[in-house]
């Protein structure tokens, strides 16, 4: 792939999600005072010095992660319906049925103009298909994204992988090799075309239509080469950045490097789409780190017994930490004269509150970037859907739609940009 | 089967079409099919279709979209396709249909008999080889053209976008287009191979991960591990590993890092905290890499289950050491103690045997050099005599010629050289020799030349004049069928040399390159999807139905299969081996599934079949019978549909739409499939098909979902009883069989035609049929062989011969 570096649109609509699984310690969360100039929480006080960028939004549901009948599988459940609103097949095996996911509907329509339409990202690896959850498949609690309402998006967990995907085969992003990657592929790119055009002279009408697609394609990316180039020498380059060996064995060093691509993709416009999910749903992770080395699921059902909240409570604090990470990374990082900050929404959140219950009730989520209001603890009214939010996110974004799984409406008081 | 559609083919343009072809060619010899009684005019035979096929096919009701009325048999070129109809589904015994009026057996034998001699005679007359379009490489010849090229085994396909597939295959040259997502991925790929193969990889440590197909997760338990060899490429008496290739691309230093199963209830098995590393040293080049425990003869003592209620601190217990054995090309190179049961703060106990989830290679570090690897030593033919750039433009030359040369199939001049010599020295420029030269080779792998097959007209023919391939053509034709790849040096010298047009010599290289191992492509290639293999993967047979189905019987299943159709190519059997034989390829795991006693160990071999075992012939063999059952349930649809289109070459058209699901339960009482299949014999319009398919299904309903041998089904003793449209009754697969041996000329035709179409790249035409049957004649007079029907099909004139197309 060959990093275009077009003028972006002031307006550029990016779209970024950061989850954390298996609930939040929503005593610690929830700030005490509605409206502007709340006091942080301790789970949000990591995010301190970014509270003009984001907003906290309260009390808003998923109904459809409940049992209704189903029975067991809270998590399977909570994570397949978080980006979709939809009360999710209860299957193990083939029928995977949730709803198309928030994301996606976003990805459908700004996939058109970038190289890749989105980016699912995760920090654990997808756990073998099987059951994860009573009587769910694994695919439920691997990803939140969801093109079609059976065709679940897997996450890439390989900083290299995403790498390579956005960038291809290079080993690093300066301007030197770039040049140089892209003056190869020039020159190959002239060499092919001569030979084909020496081939198809001798050609039938019908063959040489064969060739003629070969031809096309070839000439497309000779564009887009030539558009590189000229752009390549331009000021406000893409930072530097070498490409990951592999998958980093600390957290906070794999979710940072992850965080960084979604940056560049940003920068970049590969894409603008992503998702990111600091761990799976009913992780098993262990944050020895921080003071915590039970792993995370079990310690979830903590039976308000306070040694396991406390830890419980470090592990939320964690993941916030990583996304003040990721606000700061964008405010910092140029798109034009503003930061790349300005453009996206970034919903941040879990999909269970109280994780010991498994409460689908009240869900931790912020909303981060330059689109929204920041420093304000907005409550909604009781009963109000997750969904209503992603509608009234998705309007921002200028992607309309009228319903996303049981969505009944906009969310009053979000809409209020700076 | 292209003309089995409705679909008319004008062969009346053909006739008169020049013929550049000795009369040789024609070989008569085939023609001389079964008698029939030439004192029958043709107004005869036109009066025998008006008094038993107009009733349903005229011109008012034009049933199946045909009517026979403007037939003329002094013309069958006039509606070459409709006539082929009539010929397959006449001695198919499929028509007239049960219950119309049929003429006596021996007049309607006459009929098709004549019928068969008239067809073939046309097209000896007037040979129509078909059209033959400019075809792409799909990406499995595309990594094979790579290793033969280049000397260089590290399959990329995976790296390419799939192949779309047409007619069941998915080398079907006017399907296989080019887009730019394509050329992309192209261009990328042939980087990363290029340098690769020179030896001018990224010299940054990177990450390979081996991830072990496993069963699934099963909550609570954790993922199953076995007490048996997991590989052949591991050690006798070990259990559990994996064996895997790796390609180092330089001599340096790799860390192996084996990742263990942590054997709780806590689904992520991939975590620093269970994995265990090594640092070797490895040549650069492809290395297997394995890793395995040692066999456990005596019961496992390890196993400390833990309380899970109570304090959920890890007790001070003295967990045994078991030795993990490295193994590198085959010799061990270290022994790892590791934790028979994985330590954990949470839970010390495991349900499963240590055993490994993944193996990661990182690397390189501390790099000696490039190596001395198979690639390199193929692509530097030569060294620059000195340090002058007239030396090393004169090595670049001879370089790039020889690749050149076996990379676009025939001789290269300097109008081929040139170009790549002009982007070796751009890249040689700043950089050295090795680099220009990798650059070069990434330009070869993209060109046209190298991923196109294309062909030649002579110069100055029309249209319509049908020639011979020539030699360096034909050659690419023969290795792409026989090998999925590039022709070799050997093959390419014959052509070169025009030596393949000599019979004898035509005969000697397929002969040749049907016993060489590249022949495996036709296993992987052809019998894959022909067989719908590549499909197994795909099936999940229900756990609770079928809780024994694991990796191992999945992978074995398949292994069978590969094994047996490989087996016929290289014994040069018959082809009727696949409606019955008394063999099979058998490993333990496969044996207990088949309830056949007497086979131990993971490695596979030859077993001979008594009759009552219920095995023999691709019907008995659990993978074709998994791939056509649904995940919880056998489908007698299914499996005749895949008989009829595989074995007889008469494929079912499409149901209607809107068909409803299947009752299981009718007043409460749980039916048999066959009551649920009361319907299709009921209603006329599911009869007209469902009589031809649902019997051969019926009579495998003793092989379960997954090819598991049962005698009840629903709690009522199976009743695989049947009978055809026609009338015959056969019984269970032993009647199953009978029946298909009854129709071997058919089966050997139908085999024929897959072939072919995967041989010619394009769908088998109502003209190709004459030449179909030529090769059927031909099997049939030397015992069904499998090499005569490849002959058979190299020899065809659709295969050997080339029309000009239209400008």
């Amino acid at each position: 792939m060959i990093i275009t570096r077009k003028t972006m649109d002031r307006r550029t609509m990016l779209r970024h999600v950061i989850y954390a699984p298996t609930g939040l310690m929503m005593a610690s969360w929830t700030p005490a005072q509605a409206g502007e100039n709340y006091t942080l929480s301790p789970i949000l006080k990591p995010l301190e010095a970014h509270r003009e960028k984001f907003m906290v939004v309260s009390n808003l549901d998923h109904a459809q992660a409940e049992a209704l009948g189903d029975g067991a599988g809270d998590h399977g459940r909570c994570c397949g319906s978080y980006l979709t609103g939809a009360h999710v097949k209860k299957t193990e095996g083939a029928d995977l049925a949730s709803g198309v996911s928030m994301d996606q509907l976003v990805a459908q329509k700004y996939g058109e103009v970038t190289q890749i339409p989105s980016l699912e990202l995760g920090l654990e690896q997808p756990s073998l298909a099987g059951s994860c959850d009573t009587g769910y498949s694994c695919a439920y609690t691997n990803t939140l994204s969801w093109s079609t309402p059976s065709t679940p998006l897997p996450v890439t967990t390989n900083p290299r992988a995403v790498f390579e995907r956005l960038f291809g085969d290079g080993d690093s992003l300066d301007a030197a090799s770039r040049l140089a990657q892209l003056r190869r592929q020039a020159s190959i790119l002239d060499f092919v075309a001569d030979d084909a055009k020496r081939l198809s002279a001798g050609m039938s009408a019908s063959d040489k239509r064969k060739l003629d697609e070969y031809m096309t394609s070839v000439r497309d990316i000779e564009k887009r080469i030539q558009k590189a180039e000229a752009a390549g020498g331009a000021a406000g380059s893409v930072t530097t950045f070498a490409r990951p060996a592999g998958i980093p064995d600390d957290f906070q060093e794999h979710a940072r490097m992850m965080i960084d691509l979604q940056v560049l993709s940003a920068q970049s416009d590969l894409t603008r789409v992503t998702t990111l999910m600091l761990a799976r749903e009913v992780s098993g992770r262990s944050y020895p780190e921080i003071g915590v080395p039970d792993a995370h699921h079990p310690l979830s059902h903590h039976g308000n017994d306070p040694e396991k909240v406390a830890k419980l409570t470090k592990i939320n604090t964690l993941h916030m930490k990583q996304i003040a990470y990721y606000i700061q990374r964008m405010s910092e990082t140029k798109d034009g004269e503003a930061s790349l900050l300005a453009n996206p929404l970034l919903p941040a959140g879990a999909s269970l509150a109280d994780p010991n219950s498994h409460s689908h009730r009240n869900l931790p989520t912020i909303v981060a970037g330059g689109l929204v209001k920041g420093n304000r603890h907005l409550v909604a009214a009781k009963d109000t859907p997750m969904t209503n939010l992603m509608l009234s996110m998705m309007d921002m974004l200028d992607v309309r739609v009228d319903k996303l799984g049981d969505s009944t409406g906009r969310l009053p008081g979000f809409a209020s940009v700076a | 089967m292209a003309w089995n559609n409705v679909r008319r083919h004008n062969g009346a343009k053909r006739l008169g079409a020049k013929l550049l072809v000795s009369a040789g060619v024609l070989a008569a010899a085939g023609l001389v099919a079964s008698p029939f009684d030439a004192s029958v005019s043709t107004a005869e035979r036109k009066k025998m279709l008006l008094q038993y096929c107009t009733a349903c096919h005229n011109d008012k009701a034009k049933t199946a979209n045909m009517s026979v009325l403007p037939l003329n048999p002094d013309n069958l070129g006039a509606d070459n396709a409709t006539w082929e109809k009539i010929l397959r589904r006449l001695s198919l015994g499929e028509m007239p249909p049960k219950g119309m009026k049929r003429p006596p057996k021996e007049q309607l034998n006459d009929f098709v008999h004549w019928l068969e001699h008239s067809l073939d005679q046309r097209i000896a007359a007037n040979p129509d080889p078909g059209r033959a379009t400019v075809r792409r490489l799909n990406r499995t010849e595309y990594a094979n053209a790579v290793r033969d090229l280049l000397a260089f085994d590290v399959d990329m396909s995976k790296d390419l976008p799939v192949d779309d597939t047409g007619y069941g295959f998915d080398n079907i040259a006017d399907i296989l287009t080019v887009s730019p997502t394509l050329m992309d991925r192209y261009i990328n790929v042939a980087g990363k191979i290029s340098r690769l193969a020179t030896g001018q990889a990224s010299r940054n440590p990177g990450t390979t991960d081996h991830k072990i197909e496993k069963d699934l997760f099963e909550n609570a338990f954790g993922i199953a591990s076995y007490n048996e060899r997991a590989s052949d490429l591991l050690p006798l008496d070990s259990r559990g590993g994996t064996a895997f290739k790796y390609y180092a691309p330089y001599d340096a230093t790799y860390a192996i890092q084996v990742f263990l199963n942590s054997g709780t209830s806590t689904e992520s098995e991939i975590d620093a905290n269970n994995r265990y590393e090594l640092r070797v040293p490895l040549k650069a080049g492809l290395r297997t890499i394995g890793v395995s425990f040692r066999r456990k003869m005596a019961l496992n003592e390890e196993l400390i289950p833990a309380s899970t209620k109570g304090p959920r601190v890890p007790k001070a217990t003295n967990v045994t050491l078991l030795p993990m054995d490295v193994q590198v090309d085959g010799a061990r190179v270290k022994t790892l103690e590791v934790p028979s049961v994985a330590l954990g703060p949470n839970v010390s106990q495991s349900f499963y045997l240590r055993d490994v989830m993944q193996v990661s290679v990182v690397g390189p570090y501390d790099i000696q050099g490039p190596g001395d690897t198979p690639s390199r030593r193929k692509i530097f033919t030569c060294r620059p005599a000195s340090a002058s750039s007239s030396a090393e433009n004169a090595c670049a030359r001879q370089i790039l010629g020889t690749l050149a040369r076996q990379a676009y199939r025939r001789p290269v001049s300097s109008a081929d050289i040139n170009p790549l010599m002009k982007i070796y020295a751009e890249a040689r420029k700043g950089s050295d020799f090795e680099h220009g030269i990798s650059a070069s080779v990434q330009a070869i792998l993209v060109s046209p030349g190298f991923l196109f097959m294309t062909e030649s007209d002579p110069r100055g023919s029309r249209p319509g004049a049908i020639h011979r391939i020539p030699a360096l053509e034909l050659a690419t034709r023969l290795s792409l069928f026989l090998w999925s790849s590039i022709p070799d040096e050997e093959l390419l010298a014959v052509a070169e040399k025009r030596k393949l047009s000599d019979p004898a010599v035509l005969k000697q290289q397929v002969s040749r390159m049907l016993a060489d191992t590249r022949s495996k492509a036709l296993t992987d290639n052809f019998a894959g999807q022909w067989l719908y293999l590549r499909r197994l993967e795909f099936q999940k047979p229900d756990r609770r139905a079928y809780p024994d189905f694991d990796v191992r019987l999945r992978s074995a299943m398949k292994t069978e299969t590969e094994m047996f159709f490989a087996g016929v190519v290289r014994e040069n059997r018959s082809v009727l081996d696949f409606l019955g034989a008394d063999y099979t390829y058998l490993n333990q795991r496969l044996a207990e599934h088949y309830g056949i006693k007497g086979v131990n160990g993971t490695t596979f071999r030859k077993v001979q079949l008594e009759p009552a075992l219920h095995r023999g012939g691709l019907m008995g063999q659990a993978s074709v019978l998994t791939v056509t059952s649904y995940n919880n349930r056998t489908s007698v649809v299914l499996r005749g549909k895949w008989i009829l289109e595989n074995i007889l070459a008469a494929p079912p058209p499409p149901p209607p739409p809107d068909i409803p699901a299947l009752n299981e339960a009718r007043n409460g009482k749980v039916m048999t499939v066959r009551e649920q299949m009361e319907m299709h014999r009921k209603h006329p319009v599911c009869a007209s098909c469902h009589t031809k398919m649902d019997p051969f299904g019926f009579s495998l309903e003793n092989y379960d979902a997954t090819g598991a041998w049962r005698s009840a089904d629903a709690g009522k003793l199976l009743d695989v009883s049947a009978t055809l449209p026609d009338g015959t009754n056969f019984d269970g697969p032993k009647g199953l069989r009978d029946v298909l041996m009854s129709r071997k000329d058919q089966f050997v035709e139908a085999f024929t035609e897959r072939l072919m179409t995967y041989a010619l790249a394009r769908g088998v035409e109502a003209y190709d049929m004459p030449a179909v049957r030529l090769v059927r004649n031909a099997a049939r007079d030397d015992g069904y062989r499998m090499h005569t029907v490849v002959m058979g099909i190299v020899q065809s004139v659709p295969f050997s011969m080339r029309r000009p197309p239209e400008k």
